[in-house]
């Protein structure tokens, strides 16, 4: 494309973008600003620079010594990254075979699919609780039995979201690709992972990201699955920061902002795959 | 949405000057004890080892978590009871949420019950105590007949489902009013004390709004609990507090009433917080904290709150929550909301028995008992032993405050649950300005507690 | 249907395709679901405690929904969320990642800032908003103050209560639709706009003509998640409006079943409530494809 001027519609453009990442960006400057702050002072002062008498490093003084947050990390990115792995090798499976096979059962799958979406946590979990104790995968004292007990509801928990999303962007795709591997001798199992899997790159980048925040900041599952303190993962301290005497909002700002740097990391990492899946030469085909 | 602001429970009336008993010279040894006692846990330490009792690991769950100031005390005093003994604790400690208390039932539903607990010993216990999982403290003394024997019995709450007592009480709470010292100076009023008397109070309250500050710091959409106590207990007396209205025209339901219409009369001369119908608690307690308003009622947990968050802890008191009718100034409502289980699951293990009758009465003894509880209620025999010299200015008062109570009363909220008294805990707002009518809100809890 | 290619005619492959998804939602959500439905039938306290046998009449949840004023107030609410939702959230997030798409400088930088509001817990962003609308000392009434207004405003009263309520939870997932737009923008081939470049389309026309047919699933797919997402949403408005604060205005179908799972300890209406809402759920997604079939391209 060619080069061109700064006309005044960017500036317009660029003006709106600036606009809503102000809205954006001031949270998260708030949450790390108060992170610092003296917790006595956050609510009179909460949207002041933590300079001079309120600076204050005690709240991440607090949060390493009565946290656990290492293994606490640990425990959240296996969790975490399992969830979503798992999601976008099945939900990718399921999406693709509901778009493209004339099914006819199809309309009742989808319609079970958007149901499942709606399902609340806590009208499913104490079942799930009884099936997976009657297992014997829940409250041992085993980290890693406890860890697949939770990776698995989650698992079941973001499926019906990621095929939602993932059936609206094979819907997009051209079936021709497909048509020419077949052509060439390909099997369905080869033409998904050869042609479908390649080219919708960024939407399965997108729906991992999203099943691993989910699964990441999914307190209520954690709390019934994930008991002993070296089971913890990270989101889980979160809520140990408020009591009869009061919410220590010190102690918050500083466990969220631990709480979403590897998230941001994770975010920043996979972003990338967003941004382009299609290659000229596959689309050639 | 976390912190439920009453625990729920049942207590009898409580000698007031249960606290009074701490003599100056019972600390000196008690603080020797304590650290004889590390010491020799580090030594046993090593010679265990070779010991050829077997070592069993206990599952335990409690509400030590989140930032409470006990959480320290609670992992040190597992600790030591690990070294001491060589056994294991699996700690599932939670903020007792609705996430935890669902987790609590779900797992004894489900067999997967901790060994030993320390829990709510009012409605939320009657899951598991009518499905017979947990074990009677008489049951523990046929085998162990010491067991609590530092206790008064007559001060361990019973079940609401069997009258049956299980749980042994650890320490409990009391209410009472925390004033803002400044305020009261800038206003030019006296601070409330023993002898201020309601109409007295009100007075004061006027002339504090006169000066343009708040009088009274509460959200009713959030915490109406401690305002719903005092009021009705001002329209009754210790010994008929705790009860629930049959009839919305019975003498309890006259009681309460006449109570919540004090509120309506407080909220419309405009004492309260001004948004006390939509603010949150922790915003109407920044106000009390930050030298707007002058009292703010709440419970001794609310202690190491303004400890923590105040710029000068001197600049804050306890007082009583004046009275009027037939209750005295002086008369308290407090109570032992929690207390140490031990399961049906372990007390039928004859590997774990004995280990969870041994950590329970780690925690219960006289001294842990003590240091837990500060200047907060107990069920010891002899009284918690204080060293007052730790104390702070607001501690001191207390103290002080503790001292000259006449008598005491449970909350009457805690013989609802938390459900049955929502028609009148989450309406507070609509029927302050009016919108429901007082009776309405008591028939419906009335109904609620039929069902 | 038009598209089934030779491929496709030997429908086996695709039980092997389907069965480890479904596996894990019959186990995981459908299973527990069929109990929850018959929960609703029985006389339940609190989550996780036992039924006390059948309700009396067995339907009584359900006669019970439609007397209920409060479950009216829910539903009036979700609608106007719902509305809210698919304006606010999809719209404003329709036109940042069609903006973002079209600049050069800059997008990865927007592209992570805008991500930003939906990392952070319900529970951090609830107290944040609380802060921002307090009555005294906050954000906004800070600065109205300083630009001379004398009186506070109440944020949570009545009269602002359900815009108050609305602003943060359409902000918060503005980010997450912009990231499904903005992938579904970018699985479009550069050569369908460098065609069109030499053809001579304006930007505007690229955009008008390529980006928004090519974009009319994901559009849909967006809508489904706005609509089921309102009905569900609890956390933010809970943490910021609880027990339907003030008066009983603010209640939406889903606090208001959080509130009978948790609050009021009424298990069965709860999960009548939640059957509720996954009805609803249906039917609405429904409308929505119907709406979207209409314009197929």
């Amino acid at each position: 494309m060619k080069k061109r001027k700064f006309s005044p519609g960017m500036c317009v453009v660029y003006l709106i973008l600036i606009f809503w990442a102000l809205t954006t960006i001031y949270p998260i400057l708030w949450v790390i600003l108060n992170s610092f702050k003296d917790k006595k002072k956050i609510i009179a002062n909460s949207f002041a620079l933590p300079i001079g008498d309120l600076f204050s490093m005690d709240n991440y003084k607090t949060a390493f010594d009565r946290l656990n947050i290492f293994t606490a990390y640990k425990n959240s990115i296996i969790v975490s990254c399992c969830v979503a792995l798992v999601v976008i090798l099945l939900a990718g499976m399921a999406s693709y075979a509901l778009v493209r096979y004339n099914l006819k059962t199809k309309k009742l799958l989808n319609t079970l699919v958007v149901a499942a979406m709606m399902f609340p946590v806590f009208a499913t979990i104490i079942p799930v609780f009884r099936m997976e104790f009657s297992w014997g995968i829940v409250n041992t004292d085993k980290v890693s039995l406890s860890l697949i007990s939770l990776i698995l509801p989650q698992i079941a928990g973001n499926l019906a979201f990621a095929m939602v999303v993932l059936t609206g962007y094979i819907r997009s795709l051209p079936i021709e690709l497909e048509e020419s591997a077949y052509l060439e001798g390909c099997n369905p199992m080869q033409i998904f992972f050869k042609i479908v899997v390649p080219l919708t790159k960024p939407s399965f980048a997108t729906v991992g990201i999203f099943s691993f925040l989910w699964s990441y900041n999914d307190l209520f599952s954690q709390t019934f699955f994930l008991r002993f303190k070296d089971q913890w993962a990270i989101t889980r301290l979160l809520m140990e920061i408020s009591s009869r005497e009061g919410t220590d909002y010190g102690l918050m700002a500083a466990v969220v902002t631990l709480i979403i740097v590897p998230l941001l990391v994770v975010y920043v990492c996979l972003q990338k795959y967003i941004i382009k899946g299609m290659t000229a030469g596959a689309v050639k085909g | 949405m976390k912190k439920k602001v009453v625990a729920v429970l049942l207590v009898g009336a409580m000698a007031g000057t249960m606290l009074a008993g701490c003599g100056g010279d019972s600390k000196a040894a008690d603080a020797g004890d304590d650290t004889k006692k590390e010491d020799t846990a580090d030594t046993s330490d090593d010679s265990d080892e070779g010991s050829a009792e077997g070592k069993v690991t206990l599952n335990v769950t409690t509400t030590f978590a989140g930032t409470e100031s006990n959480v320290d005390k609670y992992q040190e005093t597992i600790e030591n009871w690990q070294k001491e003994t060589g056994n294991k604790i699996n700690d599932s400690s939670a903020s007792a949420d609705e996430a935890m208390k669902a987790r609590v039932i779900t797992d004894f539903e489900t067999g997967a019950e901790p060994d030993v607990m320390f829990y709510f010993n009012g409605n939320d216990s009657n899951p598991f105590v009518e499905a017979d999982k947990v074990v009677s403290i008489d049951e523990i003394r046929e085998k162990y007949p010491d067991y609590a024997s530092n206790m008064n019995d007559d001060l361990i709450p019973a079940s609401p489902v069997d009258g049956v007592k299980y749980a042994v009480p650890f320490y409990g709470y009391w209410e009472g009013m925390y004033v803002n010292k400044k305020v009261c100076e800038d206003a030019g009023v006296e601070i409330p004390g023993p002898d201020t008397t309601w109409e007295q109070f009100m007075e004061t309250c006027q002339k504090i709004k006169d000066a343009g500050y708040t009088p009274i710091a509460a959200s009713l959409i959030k915490e109406p609990h401690y305002w719903f106590e005092y009021s009705i207990f001002n329209h009754d007396t210790p010994a008929t507090h705790v009860a629930v209205p049959e009839k919305v025209d019975d003498k309890v339901g006259k009681a309460w009433a006449e109570g919540i219409a004090d509120i309506k009369d407080v909220y419309e001369k405009g004492f309260f917080t001004e948004n006390t119908n939509t603010c949150e608690a922790d915003e109407a307690f920044q106000g009390f904290l930050q030298d707007k308003a002058a009292f703010y009622v709440d419970g001794s947990w609310k202690m190491g709150g303004i400890r923590d968050n105040a710029e000068n802890i001197d600049n804050f008191t306890v007082t009583f929550v004046p009275g009027q009718n037939e209750r005295k100034t002086t008369d308290i409502i407090s109570g032992l909301s929690s207390g140490w289980y031990i399961s049906k699951k372990a007390w039928d293990d004859p590997e774990k028995q004995k280990a969870a009758v041994d950590l329970v009465e780690y925690f219960i003894n006289t001294e842990t008992v003590s240091d837990f509880a500060g200047t907060a209620t107990t069920s010891l025999k002899d009284g918690a032993q204080i060293d007052e010299s730790k104390l702070n200015s607001l501690e001191k008062d207390a103290l002080t405050m503790l001292k000259s109570v006449t008598a005491t009363s449970g909350a009457c909220q805690d013989l609802c649950t938390e459900d049955q008294r929502a028609p009148i805990f989450t309406n507070m707002p609509q029927i302050v300005e009016g919108q429901m009518e007082i009776n309405d809100a008591i028939q419906q809890v009335i109904d609620a507690m039929e069902e | 249907m038009n598209n089934t290619s030779n491929i496709y005619k030997n429908k086996k492959p695709a039980i092997f395709f389907l069965l480890p998804a479904f596996l894990f939602l019959i186990l995981y959500l459908y299973y527990p679901f069929i109990q929850n439905i018959f929960n609703s039938f029985m006389k339940i306290k609190g989550l996780a405690t036992p039924a006390k046998g059948f309700n009396d009449p067995v339907y009584k949840n359900y006669t019970r929904l439609f007397t209920d004023p409060n479950m009216r107030i829910a539903l009036k609410n979700t609608l106007i969320m719902i509305i809210v939702t698919i304006v606010g959230q999809v719209g404003i997030a329709i036109i940042i990642a069609l903006l973002v798409d079209n600049i050069k400088r800059g997008a990865k930088f927007f592209r992570i800032v805008y991500f930003f509001p939906i990392v952070i817990s319900a529970t951090a962003l609830g107290l944040l908003f609380n802060l921002i609308f307090l009555y005294d000392k906050g954000m906004i009434n800070q600065l109205l103050e300083f630009l001379g207004m004398t009186n506070l405003t109440d944020w949570k009263d009545e009269a602002h209560a359900i815009m108050t309520m609305m602003i943060p939870v359409t902000w918060q997932y503005v980010g997450f639709y912009f990231i499904i737009l903005l992938t579904g923008l970018n699985n479009i081939s550069d050569e369908l706009y460098e065609s069109a470049s030499i053809d001579g389309a304006t930007r505007f026309q690229r955009v008008r003509f390529i980006s928004i047919p090519l974009l009319h699933n994901v559009i849909c797919t967006c809508c489904v998640l706005a609509v089921t997402g309102a009905l569900k949403v609890f956390d933010l408005p809970w943490m910021m409006f609880p027990n339907g604060m003030p008066y009983g205005k603010t209640w939406l179908t889903g606090t208001y079943m959080y509130y009978y799972a948790f609050v009021a300890s009424d298990a069965d209406y709860s999960s009548t409530i939640a059957i509720v809402i996954v009805v609803l759920g249906i039917i609405l997604s429904k409308v929505v494809n119907v709406i979207f079939k209409e314009k197929d391209y």
